[in-house]
């Protein structure tokens, strides 16, 4: 007898403590795997440094304040040095690892990987905003309006804000690659579809140390407009070489004189450190809410940077914001599925995002509008805010805008 | 015609940084009969420290500017040392080898401070308003770069003509074996050569990054940039660097100003200088100012 009481009492012992180990289990939660490779060092890693950071600290936020209840999100971010073969060498083992979804960065490497997405059915968010993702592709999704899509909008800007008799005469500064030419032939299509501006030139640019025959060129062809799609550093050298000729212009569109405006990339904090005074009236192009213009939005991102002991470039850079952006889509993904009561898996990720469109649309606080996505619609956040360079910071021009051409030229 | 003379102004002002630019290449090259593959990354090292000391160290940029250069003397002296002078007599492309990955531990190196991913430019120092004559504008910067790199170009030149320093180096380059015979420390020569090449590059550096603002991937790509100039200046001649520099510095120009953007042609400026480098070489395969060296067997 005694012995029976002490047999029961050891199985209830070793149920008690399987229970309580089921139950730690329980509370622990899921990891849903998730990875990123980007440029962190190397080529273009000013840009990629800010955006891993911003991605980093929003998935460690929804951890520690349980965002998703006791399931967490496990964010593994690689280096690829701006590299294709690395990025996709770090796809490959995060596949193996079993991720649910896929953050990438260079328009190289999306292009290059987009037959592996489609192969492994992932939904994709890149941190390249190149229309030619999307094409012949179902799992890229853009976060923001893409580059076509923002060109042929500054182009509408100019159009519409053009001071001077007859077109608008207006010349393209762009980047030797892929990234760069994307988009001219969209404006081209803007302009052939009735835009009316005169593209005058496509400028590719090199690394150039003095673009004064460039900028003398185009002032002799009548130019008044360069609309740039690069990054910050030549545009910063172009605009200290247009300040030393006493080309740019004192007001935006002073005939006469060249105005400069710029597509995502080539604007931001970083190109006020690099080319001072000289980016005074540069106009940019940005879906993300800047820092400099404080809203609620701003003060969350700058909360987050302070909690994770950011410094003040990196708490003020839009990358940072664009990298808190695309980790704010997965989480709201992730926790929309689970709402729904389904497991998180790429396909049911994919499915939600699609599903991320009219009373569904997610309002990011780092963005200037709603996200939204569809079967159709596969650039996130479709509206853009025009900022132009006053005392020394970015400043809203007007209310965000959204390109007409685009959907004629679609 | 303002037109014209701003093309040849911006021809000799990039030209010249080019050069500078070039130089520290060619000082390797003649003491030591190696291409180093890590001259664009001590561009940038030099550029940064000059960063360092002048914002946040507070030393006026002038005396930043000769500390770099100083640092980047020694830096040079001792990767030299550490690096390469075990390799002294061994094949010279196990030496280009290894100034490859040193290339890769200094990238490393830089990508570990702030300095490696994000951008910066040096508090203003001159006046900011050109100087212009008959329509044609140079900044202050751009002419004090060109003040400094044909100083030290000068500077250089005489060294290597007149000091005994410059002789021994020149007598190594020349023979390295034959050089010890009747004396000359070899390896002591070497370390010199990186010395005086990471000085040079320290100035380049300051200059570039005074122009384009501080971003490592821009300063350091200068390193392979100028390449082009120091082949075509003949390898080991730091005239041919000179003479190369402005010549390329005018192609590039002119090509950027009289067929970029007529007969559909664009990025004329960048490839323009390689077309003329490829026939020239066609004629002059040392380049213009390259040794035609005999050897008798």
């Amino acid at each position: 007898m005694k012995s029976r009481t002490i047999l029961f009492l050891n199985a209830l012992l070793v149920l008690s403590v399987a229970f309580a180990f089921t139950v730690t289990a329980n509370a622990a939660g899921k990891a849903y795997k998730i990875g990123m490779s980007l440029a962190i060092t190397g080529p273009t890693s000013d840009a990629g440094n800010p955006y891993a950071k911003g991605t980093e600290d929003y998935f460690k936020f929804v951890n520690e304040t349980k965002v998703l209840g006791d399931d967490t999100i496990d964010c593994t971010i690689r280096d690829d040095q701006y590299k294709t073969a690395i990025t996709k060498r770090n796809f490959e083992e995060y596949i193996d690892d079993g991720i649910v979804m896929y953050l990438n960065y260079s328009t190289g490497s999306t292009l290059g990987l987009k037959r592996d997405f489609e192969e492994e059915k992932i939904p994709v968010l890149p941190a390249s905003y190149h229309a030619g993702n999307l094409d012949d592709s179902n799992y890229i999704f853009l976060p923001v309006a893409s580059y076509s899509e923002q060109l042929v909008a500054l182009s509408e800007f100019v159009v519409k804000n053009h001071k001077g008799k007859g077109k608008a005469k207006v010349a393209m500064f762009i980047h030797p690659s892929a990234f760069g030419r994307g988009p001219v032939e969209d404006a081209k299509k803007a302009v052939a579809a009735g835009l009316n501006m005169e593209i005058v030139e496509v400028v590719e640019h090199g690394k150039d140390l003095d673009n004064s025959a460039m900028l003398k060129r185009l002032m002799s062809k009548g130019v008044q407009y360069v609309l740039c799609h690069t990054v910050q550093s030549p545009v910063a050298t172009m605009l200290k070489d247009s300040s030393r000729l006493g080309l740019t212009a004192s007001s935006y569109g002073e005939e006469g004189k060249l105005t400069f405006l710029g597509v995502h990339y080539t604007g931001g904090n970083d190109l006020i450190a690099l080319a001072g005074d000289a980016c005074k009236g540069f106009v940019w192009s940005c879906s993300f809410n800047l820092t400099s213009e404080k809203n609620d939005g701003t003060t969350k991102q700058l909360a987050l940077a302070k909690k994770y002991g950011r410094d003040d470039k990196a708490a003020n850079s839009h990358n940072y914001a664009a990298g808190i952006m695309v980790a704010q889509v997965t989480t709201e993904a992730i926790k929309r599925t689970k709402d729904a009561g389904l497991e998180i898996t790429k396909e049911n990720l994919y499915n939600t995002l699609n599903k991320m469109n009219g009373k569904n649309a997610y309002q990011p606080y780092t963005t200037i509008g709603p996200v939204t996505y569809s079967k159709t619609d596969r650039a996130g956040v479709d509206m853009l805010q025009i900022y132009s360079v006053q005392d020394g910071m970015f400043k809203k021009v007007g209310e965000p805008i959204q390109s007409e051409f685009m959907k004629k030229i679609k | 015609m303002s037109y014209f003379f701003q093309i040849v102004v911006s021809g000799i002002v990039v030209g010249s940084i080019y050069a500078l630019a070039a130089l520290g290449l060619v000082l390797v090259y003649k003491s030591s009969r190696v291409a180093n593959f890590a001259h664009g990354q001590i561009i940038a090292a030099g550029a940064f420290i000059t960063y360092f000391l002048t914002v946040t160290v507070g030393i006026p940029i002038f005396f930043s500017f000769l500390a770099s250069m100083l640092i980047t003397f020694f830096l040079a002296m001792s990767v030299e040392k550490i690096f390469l002078r075990r390799l002294i007599g061994e094949p010279i492309i196990s030496v280009i080898m290894v100034t490859i990955g040193l290339g890769s531990i200094i990238d490393g190196l830089i990508y570990l401070t702030p300095f490696g991913t994000e951008n910066y430019s040096f508090p203003a120092f001159l006046p900011q308003n050109p100087l212009t004559v008959g329509g044609v504008s140079i900044s202050w910067t751009q002419l004090v770069g060109v003040i400094i790199t044909f100083l030290l170009i000068g500077g250089f030149s005489w060294f290597f003509k007149k000091s005994t320093v410059g002789i021994s180096m020149r007598a190594v380059s020349d023979d390295q074996f034959g050089a010890m015979s009747v004396g000359i420390s070899v390896p002591k020569v070497f370390g010199l050569a990186w010395a005086t090449a990471g000085l040079s590059a320290a100035a380049a550096g300051c200059i570039i990054g005074n122009i384009t603002g501080l971003n490592f991937d821009t300063l350091h790509s200068f390193g392979i940039v100028v390449f082009p100039v120091v082949i075509l200046g003949g390898l080991d001649s730091i005239l041919g660097a000179v003479v190369a520099g402005i010549i390329m510095g005018l192609i590039q120009q002119f090509a950027s100003g009289y067929l970029d953007g007529n007969w559909g042609l664009n990025g004329t400026g960048d490839v323009m200088p390689y077309i003329v480098l490829v026939i020239i070489l066609l004629f002059k395969p040392h380049g213009l100012f390259g040794i035609h060296e005999i050897e008798r067997v």
